[in-house]
């Protein structure tokens, strides 16, 4: 009980203590407002007149940390990686916009700015520095391969695939999976049949101007194995273009997409009128291009001229006059 | 603000498998005359190009830490500001944890591929659950304490029988954390701020008994030697050292060999369980020896436990010997000491009140120029004790910089420990140059580096400074340093304004130097501030009148009449609430000021003021204002009831 009754007083007496100070600051507090105004009655609690509001606190901010940058500072540890815009970090007296009459407003509260992307974070030192970074992960070129040309010739097959990096909470993207591989035809080793076994088997894939020939997979869900596949149909298409099928055999003249001197009836003719094998006859392969030239791409002044000079040369004629 | 998604695409070739190489080698008509030899790829993890990249970025010193918004509105100024920011942006996270927690039906949608676990909301049971022993493993290796206590009650309640791994699982996050939730990696700003040094405090048993460990402990039939390691460290760790030395010789008993870490933790210990120092000592080399007989292979953990034990052992000039012997016969074993074991060391050899010792001398050239983990929870002592020893006991400054430089090497910054040892290393290693630089190299190379973004000098700092500006002279500095008092909110500590203001009044600038303007500014803002403080506040500082006194004349050094009057008329009407008057030369010049500016009615009300101060001067001063100044009869007369016949 009496531990009590001495916790109770203990109690109290912290209480007077504590209430002490406010409550003189209360007194204080009446005694301005006595002097200050006339109290009225409010019995109908109407609205009183508003009290005269508190001066807000004025914020302070620190002056922009540009002021305290020095001059040869380390730029590439001020702004190490891609932000917008800021002001107070940024020591240049950048302007941006356009008003009408007058200079282009300052940087401090621009939007125009903020809203254009900058490249702060790579500056020529910082690429230098990351590059020196970054070798230590790098390997020597092999030495052998000192121009593209070696390149082509040592590795005449290219592959690309794409990996992609993205803010999104997923790290897949299905693009990833397509591979495409290119090589340059004459980097196969294919004769004339096959060749053109192997152009009717590849089809659009094949790009006449650059000699190349492109496969794109991307039938299965993986990289790994959309790049077999296509490795797979290089092989296969390559085999099958040395392949000879029975039925190949059957194509006759008619089934000849271009004219071949070789073995048509003009050859023959030639043979007959010289009566020697076409290799012995002199000028017969002018006479023979002139031929499949006018046959292949048609009739035009340039190749009947040609036709008919081959002509003269081969049967020995005089040359046309000229007109 | 970037709504569209951004795609990084990079081109790569595939890696050629050299079985397909070789064969579609055969397919190409050129054959490789020369060999060509690709070099191997260098390894890389996951991250390391962009630790590469990272490792090129120094510190900025005029910028905030990155975890503040880089903004002069946002960045903290203040120590108060610096915990006050980094704990509100903590608060949101903690706000983001309960909400998930509190609605976790809404959060089991799974968009990431793969799924992030973080994400999920945490798991939580109930007496419906369907509950199986998996559940446990999972919420134990979480390391959720409570969860684990509630899925073992469960458990149990449906006669689920738990395997013995489990229960062994169980009881080493128990004995681990006491049965307590310990706060989540998480929270790395309130890991950060909290204050864990107060050693001293958590030296007293703290393990809960008869807690769900040992119920789990005696629950057990035939309890392992990992049984009995588990609950010995728990126990040791809080402090339960009576029960786990019992334990320990109920498991020799039964002929059980303990892991290392048990012996280890019982070593920490051995001052607890013995009264003497040879009693201690001697019960540390029979732990080691029964270690040896069980040929128990010690651990860094080891050394340290027996070093921490020789460093609080006391024993006089045995235990500096002692701690040596224990060093070199772990290196002996092939264990190195860590940043840890250096820091028993140094609190062995450097005592606060003996000799002082170099050792740190000698330890320097073993730990130098290299990059140090952590290894041990003790390794976060080592910087923030050998710089107070630099400081306090050796007054080294070469030595200094070197434990510096060592700080600053590599990943080290990491073994600084928390921002309570991180300021008291800064408090060091500022006093230690301060006082062993000229004033104007450690303002520009020390002060302005650190301060404020790396350090908030403490009032105690900050008081020191100015005594170096004082002993200095080097007044100069004083308006930078009232303006960062003001950023660090120091204007409240009576002894700095005292100090400012005693510098700016004994060291008066020459008559055409800027200062002065610069000097009044300081005194005025100085005055307006703590007048503009509110009345509301408890502990508001008010100016003595000697300070008063002060502000005074370094506003009519400037001639800033009107100000002064505004001073003056406050020492005037608050004669009562002001402690003290000011000093006689202040109240003259302003009586100077009074008659250069034509005021003899404020002249009049000064002499008044001096008058009832009680200064003798005032018969002095009265001549004075009546030779200098022509009087009406009504200021006559004032003047001749203050100051007495004046002919």
């Amino acid at each position: 009980m009496l531990s009590y009754s001495r916790s109770f007083e203990k109690f109290l007496f912290s209480n007077v203590e504590k209430s002490l100070p406010f409550s003189i600051a209360y007194s204080t507090e009446v005694k301005k407002e006595v002097k200050e105004e006339f109290r009225v009655l409010n019995l109908k609690n109407v609205k009183r007149q508003t009290q005269p509001k508190r001066a807000q606190k004025q914020l302070e901010a620190l002056p922009p940390r540009t002021n305290k940058m020095p001059v040869d500072q380390d730029w590439g540890s001020v702004w190490p990686g891609p932000r917008s815009f800021h002001p107070a970090s940024v020591p240049l007296p950048v302007r941006q916009g356009y008003v009408e009459k007058g200079v282009a407003p300052d940087k401090y509260a621009n939007a125009e700015l903020i809203k254009i992307p900058n490249f702060l974070h790579l500056t020529p030192p910082v690429i230098k520095r990351q590059c020196e970074a970054l070798k230590k992960f790098c390997t020597p070129w092999p030495k052998a391969l000192e121009n593209d040309k070696e390149c082509e010739k040592h590795f005449p097959i290219e592959v690309t695939s794409s990996d992609y990096c993205h803010s999104a909470p997923t790290i897949r993207n299905p693009l990833a999976r397509i591979v495409t591989i290119k090589f340059k035809l004459s980097s196969l080793n294919l004769n004339e049949r096959a060749k053109d076994k192997f152009l009717r088997l590849v089809g659009e894939r094949y790009n006449k101007e650059t000699d190349t020939v492109a496969i794109v997979t991307d039938r299965c869900p993986l990289k790994k194995q959309n790049y077999d596949y296509a490795m797979y149909l290089l092989t296969a298409c390559y085999h099958e273009s040395w392949n000879v099928e029975p039925w190949e055999e059957l194509k006759s003249e008619a089934d000849m997409e271009y004219y071949d001197w070789s073995k048509n009836a003009s050859k023959k003719s030639v043979e007959a009128l010289f009566g020697k094998q076409t290799e012995d006859i002199p000028n017969v392969k002018e006479y023979s291009e002139a031929v499949s030239t006018l046959m292949n791409e048609g009739e035009s002044e340039y190749s009947v001229t040609k036709y008919g000079d081959s002509v003269r040369k081969l049967l020995g004629l005089p040359d046309a006059p000229k007109t | 603000m970037l709504n569209s998604q951004l795609f990084l695409k990079r081109y790569n070739s595939l890696h050629i498998t050299p079985k397909i190489n070789s064969f579609i080698q055969r397919l190409f008509s050129a054959e490789a005359e020369e060999k060509i030899e690709i070099p191997k790829r260098i390894h890389r993890g996951p991250t390391d190009i962009l630790r590469a990249l990272e490792a090129t970025i120094s510190r900025d010193p005029t910028a905030a830490h990155y975890k503040y918004h880089d903004d002069p509105y946002l960045i903290p100024m203040s120590n108060m500001g610096k915990r006050t920011f980094a704990m509100a942006q903590e608060s949101g996270r903690k706000a983001a944890h309960w909400i998930r927690k509190e609605h976790a039906d809404l959060f089991n949608h799974r968009e990431a591929d793969p799924v992030i676990k973080a994400f999920l909301p945490v798991v939580s049971f109930n007496e419906q659950s369907d509950i199986t022993e998996d559940n446990l493993k999972q919420v134990i290796d979480d390391v959720l304490v409570s969860e684990a206590q509630l899925a073992y009650k469960l458990l149990k309640d449906k006669g689920v029988d738990i395997s013995e791994e489990t229960r062994q699982a169980l009881l080493e996050l128990l004995c681990y954390t006491n049965d307590t939730d310990i706060l989540s990696e998480e929270f790395i700003e309130e890991r950060w701020f909290r204050q864990t040094t107060k050693s001293k405090e958590k030296q007293r048993k703290i393990w809960k008994d008869n807690s769900l460990a040992e119920e789990i402990f005696i629950s057990i039939e035939n309890p392992t030697a990992e049984t009995y390691s588990a609950m010995i460290q728990g126990m040791c760790k809080y402090f339960q050292v009576d029960k786990a030395w019992h334990l320990y010789e109920e498991s020799q008993e039964k002929g059980l060999i303990l892991t290392s870490d048990a012996y280890s933790s019982l070593l920490r210990v051995v001052n607890f369980l013995k009264e003497s120092f040879e009693m201690k000592w001697a019960l540390t080399e029979e732990l080691l020896q029964k270690m040896n007989e069980a040929k128990v292979k010690p651990n860094l953990t080891t050394l340290n436990s027996a070093l921490h034990s020789v460093s609080t052992m006391g024993g006089g000039k045995n235990q500096k010997d002692l701690a040596l012997k224990v060093l070199k016969e772990f290196k002996g074993l092939g264990i190195e000491p860590s940043l840890g074991s250096w820091y028993y060391i140094l609190i062995t050899f450097c005592k606060e009140r003996g000799p002082i010792s170099t050792v740190l001398h000698d330890i320097m050239p073993e730990i130098e120029n290299k990059e140090h983990h952590c290894l041990d929870l003790s390794d976060t002592y080592f910087f923030v004790t050998a710089m107070d020893i630099c400081r306090s006991q050796l007054n080294d400054v070469e030595l200094g910089r070197r434990v510096h430089k060592l700080l600053h090497f590599g990943n080290n910054y990491n073994l600084i420990g928390d921002s309570y040892k991180e300021s008291i290393y800064y408090r060091h290693y500022f006093g230690l140059m301060m006082n062993n630089m000229p004033f104007e190299e450690f303002m520009q190379n020390i002060y302005n580096m650190l301060v404020p973004n790396i350090y908030v000098p403490e009032p105690g700092v900050m008081a020191e400074v100015l005594k170096q500006v004082d002993l200095n002279g080097s007044v100069e500095y004083v308006a930078q340093l009232w303006s960062d008092m003001i950023i660090f909110d120091h204007i409240n500590r009576e002894n700095l304004i005292e100090s400012i203001l005693n510098i700016l009044d004994s060291n008066k600038p020459e008559a055409e130097s800027n200062l002065i303007e610069v000097f009044s500014c300081i005194a005025w803002d100085l005055f307006k501030r703590l007048e503009d403080e509110g009345d509301n506040r408890f502990n508001k500082l008010r100016l003595t009148g000697d300070q008063l006194g002060k502000v005074m004349i370094l506003l009519l050094w400037n001639k800033d009449f009107q100000k002064a009057c505004l001073i003056f008329d406050k020492l005037d009407q608050e004669q009562h609430t002001i402690v003290g008057v000011p000093k006689i030369e202040a109240l003259s010049m302003f009586i100077d000021s009074c008659i250069e500016n034509k005021m003899p009615s404020r002249a009049i009300a000064c002499l008044q003021y001096c008058s009832d101060s009680g200064f003798p001067e005032v018969e002095e001063l009265g001549v004075k204002i009546h030779k200098s100044l022509t009087l009406d009869e009504n200021n006559l007369a004032k003047l001749t009831k203050i100051a007495g016949n004046l002919s």
